[in-house]
């Protein structure tokens, strides 16, 4: 028992507060009910007309407005993505008519460059072809010129050594006519 | 209990013999008024495609409030959209103006919610009559029903339909008042507890506090979406 007395003293104190809130209900006194009746119509009359007659319209408004203009400016873009899709086309038209006239070019041009260049080609060649025949000519005459030195160097020589050996000048044509018979039959060898 | 206390401010206006003077009841609907006036003026103001902050709040109270009349009551309802966006606003504004410690809580009195909801029920009965002549009557004949209850069913919606503007107010006061007593008793609480034990019902009440608001804006929604209902019922009758 005795452990329950500071709650029996708990639950007494909490009651007596209990009570002290509650001091009746002012809501069911009659003397203001008029009074509040009154001033909640006048008040609630006054704000339905200003909200009907101004706010709202003004919100109304803004928004209609706001609808509107999000209409038009999708239907102004619309219109710009369509102009810019016919201005692609046009583009691109140019585009492929410019690279088929560049292929045009091409083609003209290397034709002529190809006329050209066999024209030079065969110039070239008959040019080619003389030089040859000069050179082959020039070597010839070079062939010829040469047995004929060797053949004045093969005297001298033979004449010195002949003279050197046997102290004896001997006869020149018959130096000659012996080196003559060698060169004729060994020249083709050495030339 | 002190915060329902209503007094008389200024000097007395009396009309023969009914008392008509202005109370800190009149302040707070007055102010509540003014809030939602300045409330709109400046969610009005500006005509930007892209709207500010309490534009954009305005705005979205317009599309609710319009989006729940279309919803339950339909396009016939239109004309009445003034009407039931000032009632949910002024409502929504009393209940949260009533939040702030030290106001007074408008529609924390029967008296105004009944003022209110007799009104509605008288405006909704006069509309039925009006669109449907006596045919309105038959709202309290249900259809599909066997013919053997039909007595006891037409009495029982000729009570129920009575009942809508007691129902009505009383869910509103209750709900309103019940909030605030509770606050009240949970603010008592940490005094008396003081600042040992005091810390439990103040969080108590701080969540408390958060529950109110949310039960402010229901209520007032609740208050708003059932007079569209009784709009429909009167606008178009059958069901």
């Amino acid at each position: 028992m005795r452990r329950e007395i500071p709650l029996i003293i708990f639950i007494f104190w909490f009651e007596t507060f209990l009570f002290a809130a509650e001091a009746g209900m002012p809501q069911l006194d009659s003397k203001y009910w008029f009074s509040q009746s009154f001033w909640l119509i006048l008040i609630f009359l006054a704000l339905y007309l200003s909200l009907s007659k101004f706010f709202i319209p003004k919100i109304k408004d803004n928004l209609d407005n706001r609808e509107k203009k999000i209409e038009e400016n999708l239907n102004a873009a619309k219109e710009f993505t369509d102009l810019a899709d016919k201005k692609k086309l046009d583009y691109d038209n140019e585009i492929s008519n410019a690279k088929k006239e560049v292929a045009k070019i091409i083609n003209e041009s290397k034709k002529q460059l190809d006329k050209n260049i066999n024209k030079k080609k065969n110039e070239f060649e008959k040019e080619l072809e003389k030089e040859i025949n000069k050179a082959e000519k020039e070597i010839l005459n070079l062939k010829k010129n040469s047995s004929k030195s060797i053949n004045s160097i093969a005297e001298e020589i033979s004449e010195k050594v002949i003279e050197n050996l046997t102290g004896e000048k001997l006869n020149n044509s018959s130096i000659k006519a012996s080196i003559e018979e060698v060169s004729k039959i060994k020249m083709d060898k050495y030339l | 209990m002190h915060q329902f206390q209503v007094y008389r401010l200024g000097p007395e206006i009396k009309l023969g013999n009914v008392d008509l003077s202005f109370t800190n009841s009149s302040l707070f609907m007055l102010i509540s008024a003014l809030s939602i006036c300045i409330f709109l003026y400046f969610g009005s103001k500006k005509k930007g495609i892209i709207p500010s902050r309490l534009q954009l709040v305005a705005e979205i109270f317009y599309n609710f409030i319009a989006k729940m009349i279309s919803d339950t009551a339909g396009s016939k309802a239109k004309p009445y959209f003034p009407f039931i966006f000032t009632l949910f606003m002024f409502v929504l504004l009393c209940n949260m103006v009533g939040m702030l410690p030290y106001s007074f809580t408008v529609t924390s009195h029967i008296i105004v919610t009944l003022v209110m909801a007799v009104f509605i029920f008288i405006a909704v009965t006069i509309i039925g009559f009006v669109k449907h002549g006596l045919k309105y009557l038959s709202i309290f004949v249900p259809k599909g029903v066997p013919v053997v209850l039909l007595p006891l069913i037409t009495v029982i919606e000729i009570i129920s339909y009575l009942s809508r503007p007691v129902s009505l107010s009383v869910r509103l006061f209750a709900n309103m008042m019940a909030g605030h007593t509770m606050l009240k008793v949970f603010g008592s609480f940490v005094i008396s507890l003081g600042l040992l034990g005091g810390w439990l019902p103040l969080s108590f009440s701080v969540a408390l506090t958060g529950l109110e608001i949310l039960v402010a804006f229901l209520q007032a929604y609740v208050f708003a979406i059932l007079t569209c209902i009784y709009l429909n019922d009167a606008l178009n009758l059958h069901h």
